[in-house]
């Protein structure tokens, strides 16, 4: 029996969570629905569970839509993304297509609408999800070069996956150069063909283009499909950064944390923060209570600080120095302060590893 | 022998006793009443209201006010309550034979 297929709708209204269930539920074919509240939240679903939809507002506390769709796109450039705000602003609707949305709709539209909302969605779900490169239908990206290349054309390919742009060139069915993330080449025809999915449209030749690949198009394809093959997996460094950040928010998004800053002891270093937008004021605030700290420690001989705990309604503060950095951690306010402690060292641990 | 005369002759190294108790300070960092033993110097208490008060106010300025904060150092808890830009401050000695007594 064939599964079905996933959305994942993620609003920080939890009414409009219980309403859009309801409503896709009407969905023909079916489609198991998963809301999350928090962007944190979608990620770690989307990192544990195969989704084929993430319909997901822009306007969210901490991590708003668009961030979310930037991770996204890197993280899991096969997802069909929808966003559905009620933000009526021709930049957002502009920087949500720049991110590679498969649709911007608003929420009044949408209600208005439903019916029209309901086909896209359906049509977003049939469409075929071998990976593979998006154009009028799916194809592999080595199809694409080869049809190009027997049909000698001359052309542009221009190569969108993920976060990644790419452009090969064809003049009179040979492969004369290709360029990528600053590679040029060779290497970057062999970087564009690791690639798994994405999109790619044809562009006007560009015969003054100078020419930089000389192999013949027999060894280059052979050596493209040993490329292929070894692409199955090992990941680049950046791609395995991304995991571990994924991993990094998932286990964040576990423990409940809200955000977690480090403050390198070094004012120069910038701070970096995730679920925050106070990231400087609350490295300066830590770099000050740090100092405190430190003079009443010498003044009282009362030895090393181990860590700093403050509270007020909202949330929960826990400031932690390690390794020539200080880890601030972020709680809710309703979380049991008395478990904190080790919650916060825990993460902070998994965060400096 | 000259040796050992002069290791012999070293003063043991003084001991420091922490400072137990709790006091109030206004918002300015003058100290109002307290449970500290009268042997710590008033400029401890002193130094330690004005560093604590600072923590409380910057974080207002970085608009996240604390109701409470404590500082944990190997030796010495220092919890305090924020009281309308005053505070009221505990100091507790962590004491290790006190604790292994407790346990015995």
């Amino acid at each position: 029996m064939e599964a079905k297929h996933k959305i994942l709708v993620l609003d920080d209204d939890a009414d409009w969570l219980d309403m859009c269930r309801d409503f896709l539920a009407q969905l023909p074919s079916q489609p198991e629905i998963r809301t999350a509240a928090t962007g944190v939240r979608a990620l770690s679903m989307l990192d544990a569970t195969p989704f084929r939809i993430l319909i997901c507002d822009l306007k969210m506390p901490r991590m708003d839509g668009l961030q979310v769709l930037s991770i996204v796109r890197r993280r899991f450039p096969e997802l069909r993304t929808v966003v559905l705000t009620g933000l009526q602003d021709d930049q957002f609707r502009s920087r949500a297509y720049a991110l590679g949305v498969d649709l911007f709709w608003l929420k009044p539209d949408m209600q208005q609408n439903s019916k029209l909302f309901l086909d896209c969605i359906e049509s977003l779900l049939g469409q075929v999800d071998a990976g593979g490169f998006r154009d009028a239908q799916p194809k592999n990206l080595l199809d694409v070069i080869q049809m190009e290349c027997l049909a000698g054309n001359s052309s542009v390919l221009r190569i969108n996956s993920g976060a990644h742009i790419g452009k090969i060139w064809f003049q009179h069915g040979e492969l004369t150069d290709a360029a990528a993330d600053g590679a040029d080449g060779e290497a970057a025809f062999r970087r564009i063909l690791k690639w798994k999915s994405g999109t790619f449209e044809s562009l006007p030749p560009e015969p003054e283009r100078a020419r930089t690949m000389t192999k013949s198009l027999e060894s280059m394809l052979a050596e493209l499909e040993e490329t292929v093959e070894k692409a199955v997996n090992p990941g680049s460094v950046e791609e395995l950064e991304q995991q571990k950040f994924i991993g990094q928010l998932a286990e964040i998004a576990v423990a409940g944390a809200e955000f977690i800053v480090t403050v390198p002891a070094k004012k120069e270093i910038a701070a970096k923060a995730w679920g925050t937008k106070n990231t400087e004021q609350l490295a300066a605030w830590t770099r000050m209570v740090e100092k405190s700290a430190q003079r009443l420690g010498e003044t009282l001989s009362a030895g090393p600080l181990t860590h700093v705990a403050g509270h007020n309604l909202e949330r929960h503060l826990l400031l932690l120095p390690q390794n020539g950095k200080t880890f601030v951690v972020g709680w809710p306010g309703e979380s049991a302060s008395t478990e904190l402690f080790e919650q916060s060292k825990k993460l902070t641990l998994s965060w400096d590893s | 022998m000259g040796l050992l005369k002069w290791f012999s002759s070293s003063r043991p190294a003084a001991v420091h006793k922490l400072p137990s108790g709790s006091f109030t300070v206004d918002r300015h960092g003058h100290v109002m009443t307290g449970t500290v033993a009268a042997d710590c110097p008033a400029a401890v208490l002193d130094g330690i209201a004005k560093e604590v008060l600072s923590v409380f106010r910057e974080a207002r300025a970085v608009q996240m006010p604390l109701a409470e904060v404590s500082l944990d150092f190997a030796g010495l808890k220092i919890s305090a309550r924020d009281m309308q830009g005053g505070a009221i401050i505990f100091l507790l000695p962590k004491n290790p034979l006190a604790t292994a007594e407790a346990k015995t």
